[in-house]
């Protein structure tokens, strides 16, 4: 029952450490930073760059869509 | 047609701001009182004992030690103002009665105000121991309250300093007489301009624009006998018998008081015929109506926000309908297309510019040129190539239409 | 020996700052041109695991938490990232916002700096949800209860103007400061999509660019519909007026228009200014159908006031001792977010209470926070969104420590809550007293305070920010020439375009302020690797 427990333990222990390890080379080596800007972002340019947009010089322009928002104070 | 019998008087009056009806009206004992904007009015500054002088800088093309105080990326109108005055091209003022429409003009109406701080110099750029500078707050809307407070302003900031500094009756009765000679010449302006409306025109954009000049930067008083006997030269002008231009325009945009630049669109084919432009008439000769049971200053207070189609107007109302008021006035003046010219560095202008460009076509049917200038138009060859190819393609419409 | 020694020493302290002692050299540690880093900088034990834990890691959990928090929808969240270039550009590189900001900081000002960025951050995630919380293109053009309760105002209209909504659950967006302004801080590249496409209607590049690309967020159609009326101001210059011109045209929504008087210093126009804040209110009233709530406003107003009060605590200690614990970047930005978002979460207080503590412990145990300060710099007019980290750069490289910028001056004022009069006189003279508005434009008087505040802030130094599209600015160009030089002080300009890192690189900016420091100050550098490297393609 000991050694089960001194086993979870190690084992706790281990995943931590590595998964700690694994965070420090990543926040050392600024891999999140290489990785939005080598993949993600290029990805993401080319997503809205290819996006299809409305046309807005086609909005209509109403002369008198709108009331004059006067208020006497 | 017959050449006008006062246009080279009134051209050289426009060669500079201190001009000979200028000199003689100060000789006379009058105060000279700038201003750069519409929304001076300028008729409180024709005020028995002072007259008006709109500022220009005519000639004014390398502004150097302008450029070196607001820098060359501020308008060429702004930086040539500054120089003229460095130069000592204003001295003749008494006042300068500043507004805060656009930021170019504020600043450059800054330099000459005396500061009265310790955290900068005065720069005493006119030397004159009478002149002041003073600011009046411009409201951006047509409502109650911007009529109101720019009332407040104008009695706060144009009549009692003058009052104050000068000794001018600023009575309502001393405005009802200044009201009067505005008006008059508002209608000679008007009667001159409404010539532009024929089929075949009686007089040419150039002309209409010097006309409209000169009303401007000259006392009143002593142009009205000029502009009296050039209404009446109209009424028996005939025109050329084979019209000399090939379409009609309405020029839009920002400040001109170039009317060489309305020569260069003439040259191109393009008659003016109707100027709706800062120096333009469309607005600053639309008569002042008096409305009883309110005052003088009220009536001339809502006149000025009433007929203003600035773009600093921001409504959305405001907005949109001045697409729709430059629309009626290319049908009122029977235009074939409208010219948008922007100031360079205008960013009102620069805007406004590109709106109208889509919608006055899209939503009008109106054939648009689209332009960036300068004060001084130095890059005339580009603009004429841009005019004429403008030119061809009305014509072309036209053609296609006719077909 | 020495050498382990002085191994073991860096390991545990991080490098010294400056060449002499052997220093870092941070600018080894940029990868060429993306501004990447080859490895981030040690910075000792204690630093980079607080570095690594409390802001890193820190700041990338509370992305996730935030949304969770804020989002109605994560999943909205998701599309909205999709759909919105800003977006997606934006959120995802904001670790490395802090990077540039906090560079080569420890202790104390590492971590109060971090705590503003926090803010900011926590601030931003709170807006972009209540964007796609209420955006009928993410909820297949259907308007919800989201939408009904959101008021869309141009950024420069400040939230305040908006409180007295809030209790019956309105929320203020200020349209165009995710998309433009805090993506300007992020990832520069994302502007000149917006300041390119609307120069392709025909606008000139001169007007200021950040209304060419907030009029570009339109153009390119990439503006949330998430309410239904829009509310703009003249604040701060002609262009912004102008701006909404094609604003309204293509969002075609009732859109009040609120303008502020331009001579603010004039007692007649503080009645008109009240008047027409009184006309937006009943345009709200109006259109939501809510009628304005005086205990909503008083409530709101009453934490931003206890929010002034602590910068004038910070900056009391900021202007007379070396222990202020917040860089020329963080306080800015910090001061520009949370006025222009105002209270619509406790993330400003929660920062600033936190700032505070760190702030009082460095001046009960004397800590110097930015030991290597060679000028205390006063940063002048409105700055480089693109280069906003300069100042941390100019201390690590020069030893020039920005104390006060002008931006964080805006607002500079309590507002009154006693009574519904007094909190209206305020309120006109608050709106009036924008950064653009009270200094850049508006009547002179008020950039000309630089002397006053060099002397309060005890600064030796000015960094004249020169954006080179600004009118107002560029119009007093040769008055400020003329006063340094009459009053002999140390002043460099700064030339940039705003938002667009196009018009002047930051190596160009760096290179301007390298020459005066070596030409006209005769001084070496700190940090001699960070005088020249490429990061023209940084974010």
């Amino acid at each position: 029952m000991k050694c089960k427990f001194c086993k979870f333990l190690l084992k706790f222990c281990g995943i931590f450490v590595a998964l700690n390890v694994g965070l420090f080379l990543i926040f050392f080596y600024d891999l999140d930073g290489k990785l939005l800007f080598n993949v993600v972002e290029p990805f993401l340019k080319n997503h809205y760059d290819n996006m299809e947009r409305k046309d807005v010089l086609k909005s209509p322009y109403e002369m008198d869509k709108f009331p004059k928002y006067k208020y006497d104070m | 047609m017959r050449d006008l019998k006062h246009l080279i008087y009134f051209e050289n009056l426009l060669q500079e701001a201190n001009n000979e009806l200028v000199q003689k009206a100060k000789a006379d004992g009058k105060r000279a009182i700038g201003y750069t904007c519409y929304f001076m009015p300028e008729v409180l500054l024709d005020l028995p004992g002072c007259f008006s002088v709109r500022l220009r800088a005519p000639r004014c093309t390398s502004p150097d030690i302008a450029t070196y105080y607001l820098s060359g990326r501020v308008c060429h109108y702004a930086r040539s103002l500054l120089e003229r005055a460095l130069e000592g091209g204003y001295n003749f003022l008494d006042a300068q009665m500043g507004t805060e429409t656009c930021t170019a003009t504020c600043r450059f109406q800054e330099h000459l105000q005396q500061k009265h701080l310790d955290s900068v110099d005065d720069m005493r750029i006119i030397d004159n121991d009478d002149f002041f500078c003073e600011f009046t707050d411009i409201p951006f809307k047509n409502t109650e309250n911007s009529y109101q407070h720019y009332e407040t302003q104008l009695r706060a900031h144009v009549l009692e300093p003058l009052h104050e500094h000068f000794g001018i009756d600023i009575s309502d009765k001393a405005i009802l007489k200044a009201v009067k000679q505005h008006n008059e010449v508002c209608k000679l302006i008007n009667e001159i301009g409404d010539y532009r409306k024929l089929d075949n025109p009686t007089i040419t954009g150039y002309e209409f624009h010097v006309i409209q000049l000169v009303s401007l930067a000259c006392p009143k008083e002593l142009i009205l006998p000029y502009l009296r006997e050039t209404a009446k030269e109209m009424k028996t002008r005939k025109p050329d018998d084979k019209k000399n231009f090939r379409c009609k325009v309405v020029l839009a945009g920002s400040e001109n008081d170039d009317p060489d630049f309305t020569k260069l669109i003439e040259s191109c084919g393009a008659l003016v015929v109707c100027d709706r432009f800062c120096y333009g008439a469309v607005e600053s000769r639309v008569p002042i109506t008096l409305e009883e049971g309110k005052s003088p200053l009220r009536c001339i207070a809502e006149h000025y926000l009433k007929t203003s189609n600035c773009p600093r107007f921001m409504p959305q109302d405001e907005m949109r309908a001045r697409k729709q008021r430059l629309a009626n006035l290319a049908k009122e003046y029977h235009a074939d297309g409208v010219i948008i010219a922007s100031n360079k560095f205008c960013e009102y202008w620069s805007y406004e510019r590109v709106i109208d460009t889509f919608i006055l076509k899209r939503d009008f049917g109106l054939p648009v040129c689209s332009i960036e200038k300068e004060y001084i138009n130095s890059a005339s060859g580009q603009l004429r190539t841009r005019f004429q190819a403008f030119v061809e393609s009305v014509e072309i419409k036209h053609i296609q239409e006719g077909n | 020996m020495a050498n382990i020694k002085k191994a073991l020493r860096d390991f545990w302290y991080g490098k010294p700052h400056t060449a002499e002692e052997g220093g870092r050299r941070l600018g080894e540690l940029y990868e060429d041109k993306t501004g990447l880093l080859k490895h981030r900088e040690w910075r000792g034990v204690k630093d980079t695991m607080y570095y690594m834990y409390m802001i890193w890691g820190y700041n990338y959990l509370h992305m996730v938490t935030d949304i969770i928090k804020y989002s109605n929808n994560p999943l909205d969240f998701i599309k909205g990232t999709w759909r919105y270039r800003w977006m997606g550009q934006t959120y995802l590189p904001v670790i490395h916002w802090f990077e540039r900001g906090l560079q080569g900081m420890r202790g104390e000002a590492l971590a109060a700096s971090a705590w503003h960025y926090r803010a900011m951050v926590s601030a931003s995630l709170h807006q972009m949800c209540n964007f796609f919380n209420a955006d009928t293109r993410l909820h297949g053009g259907k308007e919800n209860n989201a939408y009904k309760h959101t008021i869309y105002a141009n950024e420069t209209t400040c939230g305040t103007l908006f409180y007295p909504w809030m209790d019956a659950g309105y929320q203020y967006i200020p349209i165009e400061m995710i998309p433009y302004f805090v993506t300007c801080h992020v990832n520069s590249h994302t502007v000149l999509n917006y300041i390119d496409a609307v120069q392709s209607l025909g606008l000139p590049g001169d007007p200021c660019p950040m209304c060419q690309a907030e009029s570009g967020l339109f153009v390119l159609d990439d503006v949330p519909d998430s309410a239904p009326i829009i509310v703009t101001c003249n604040e701060a210059c002609d262009a912004s007026v102008s701006t909404h011109t094609l604003q309204d045209w293509f969002a075609n929504k009732p859109l009040f228009a609120l303008p502020l008087p331009m001579q603010f210093d004039d007692p007649l126009v503080k009645k008109y200014c009240m008047n027409e804040i009184e006309e937006l209110w009943k345009f709200i009233e109006e259109q939501t159908g809510v009628p304005f709530n005086w205990e909503s406003m008083k409530k709101r107003l009453e934490l931003q006031n206890q929010l002034q009060r602590d910068e004038w605590e910070k900056w009391e200690v900021d202007a007379k001792t070396p222990y202020y614990p917040i860089n020329g970047v963080a306080q800015a930005l910090f001061r520009i977010y949370s006025t222009q978002y105002g209270i619509q979460g406790d993330f400003w207080h929660e920062a600033s209470e936190k700032v505070k503590k760190i702030m009082y412990k460095c001046v009960e145990k004397k800590i110097n926070t930015f030991p290597k300060t060679r000028h205390r710099v006063i940063a002048w007019s409105c700055a480089p969104l693109y280069f906003s980290n300069w100042c941390t750069w100019a201390y690590n490289c020069w030893g020039l420590n920005v104390v006060i910028n002008m931006d964080s001056l805006m607002f500079d004022m309590e507002i009154r809550t006693d009574s519904y009069e007094n909190m209206l006189e305020d309120m006109a003279t608050y709106h009036m007293w924008a950064p653009m508005r009270r200094m850049a434009v508006g009547g002179m008087h008020h950039i000309f305070e630089l002397w006053e505040y060099m002397e309060r802030f005890n600064c030796d130094m000015v960094a004249m920010y020169d954006q080179l599209q600004c009118k107002g600015m560029q119009g007093v160009h040769g008055l400020f020439e003329d006063e340094f030089r009459k009053r002999n002080i140390k002043a460099f300009w700064m030339p940039h375009a705003l938002p667009d890192c196009r018009t002047v690189s930051r190596a160009e900016i760096r290179r301007q302020i390298n020459d005066y420091m070596t030409t006209v100050m005769h001084e070496e550098p700190l940090d001699p690797s960070l005088l020249d490297f490429d990061d023209s393609m940084t974010w």
